[in-house]
């Protein structure tokens, strides 16, 4: 494989057992660092991993991944463990953080300087990935949705495309798209047996 | 200007919750979603997806990361918690979620719990699906206005037929909302029946489902909130042992 710098996480010699992020998390709420420091193991995997999945560029990858694992340590406080899980909470701040890095690049039009290396398809960064079962489970829900559910969510997700792009890239109309992208997430979600 | 209408909104749960919005329609889509308890429930279900999503994206970060978050943290003040009355907010926000972010069902089967509690405090004892669905939109309004009341107090617990019931209750409009998640289905022939029991005796609030949401009128500090099973169609005064107590 030619990329060398992308290596499963987490790396196999971690133990299988999950600390209770969500306790971790009150106690970084009041200033705990060697509990962040366990939060930091657990999330920055997945964080850097879905950061770099939107904005492809390592460098940027690192610095926006960096600010939400700040992020995570300034407003941990902020975390409502009655409205979701904590790896969800710091997920949907580590993608928002890169959909927004990747607009504000766009409204800058700095975008072709930064034009940044292609990833290989996501199968082939999904094969380097750890297959746990939660991992073959995705993929399993995945594969169960239709062809255009499955892209339209893929490019809106893993792409960092805003549904009218992907409604472009794809062809449809706009609402096709929106649709396509609510029914499949809720395929997935019941399919994943998400409970929240 | 970009205006949306409220019913073109909820189906954008889905694109908000990958970030896939646009900026203005995000703006808007975030200004509703406090008034929209079943969208919020539902972005909270995408999002936990999305999360999955992303976990199969996991990389070793770059080797300088850690060293440069973890010294970070030493020159970064925290921000304090929110006000509990925001926290309150987000809770009473989840009752209406229940456990899976199913919502069309769910809103149906909170708004016909809602109006079966409406009907009873007409003096109705029995009420047909389509007379459930009539009364519902004013019942969703009613219970609205419990759970957003300035002094709306919260107590859940668990029962003993499974799941959980929650009690928000205002003192100030003297009404209650009782919601029971994952309660298992009552025998055959048999109905959950909640009660609002105080010292001069129990008076029904309604039949509900294993899992629902019903309003409970009258009710003032010191009374409680009971549920019993009780034989298909109610009865007039409890006839077995509570599954759940809560105060109201």
């Amino acid at each position: 494989m030619s990329r060398p710098d992308i290596r499963p996480w987490p790396p196999k010699t971690v133990p299988e057992h999950e600390p209770d992020l969500t306790a971790l998390l009150a106690l970084v709420a009041r200033g705990d660092h060697r509990a962040f420091e366990l939060v930091y193991g657990e999330l920055a995997g997945p964080v850097y991993g879905v950061v770099r999945q939107v904005l492809r560029d390592p460098a940027q990858s690192e610095e926006v991944a960096q600010e939400v694992l700040l992020e995570v340590w300034r407003s941990a406080s902020r975390f409502d463990p009655a409205r979701g899980s904590a790896a969800a909470w710091a997920l949907t701040i580590a993608h928002r953080r890169a959909v927004d890095r990747v607009r504000s690049e766009m409204a800058g039009s700095r975008r072709e300087q930064k034009a940044a290396p292609v990833l290989p398809h996501d199968d082939d960064v999904a094969e380097v990935v750890a297959a746990t079962l939660d991992h073959q489970r995705v993929r399993r829900c995945l594969g169960g949705l239709t062809e255009l559910q499955r892209e339209s969510i893929k490019l809106a997700y893993y792409g960092g495309y805003t549904y009218p792009q992907v409604a472009q890239l794809l062809g449809v109309a706009l609402g096709t798209v929106k649709t396509r992208i609510r029914d499949g997430l809720i395929r997935m979600r019941d399919c994943m047996e998400v409970t929240w | 200007m970009v205006k949306i209408l409220a019913e073109d909104l909820h189906v954008l749960t889905g694109s908000y919750a990958l970030d896939a919005l646009p900026d203005l329609e995000r703006t808007e889509f975030e200004r509703h979603l406090p008034h929209c308890p079943s969208c919020d429930a539902e972005v909270r279900g995408l999002r936990e997806t999305a999360a999955r999503l992303a976990m199969t994206r996991a990389l070793q970060p770059p080797p300088g990361m850690e060293q440069w978050v973890l010294a970070s943290t030493y020159r970064t003040r925290q921000l304090p918690p929110l006000p509990v009355d925001h926290q309150r907010r987000a809770q009473v926000s989840r009752l209406f979620a229940g456990q899976r972010g199913r919502i069309p069902r769910r809103v149906a089967a909170f708004a016909a719990a809602a109006s079966v509690a409406a009907a009873v405090a007409l003096g109705v004892t029995q009420v047909s699906t389509q007379h459930q669905l009539e009364t519902a939109q004013a019942s969703d309004a009613a219970i609205s206005r419990v759970v957003t009341a300035p002094d709306a107090r919260i107590e859940t617990t668990g029962t003993r037929a499974g799941g959980s019931v929650t009690v928000v209750a205002s003192a100030a409009l003297r009404e209650a909302v009782v919601t029971a998640t994952g309660m298992v289905s009552p025998p055959r022939g048999r109905v959950y029946q909640v009660w609002v029991m105080s010292p001069s005796g129990a008076r029904s609030a309604g039949l509900m489902a294993g899992s629902s949401t019903l309003l409970a009128s009258a009710v003032v500090p010191g009374d409680r909130i009971g549920i019993t099973v009780e034989p298909a169609g109610g009865t007039s005064k409890p006839t077995t042992t509570p599954v759940a107590v809560l105060s109201a």
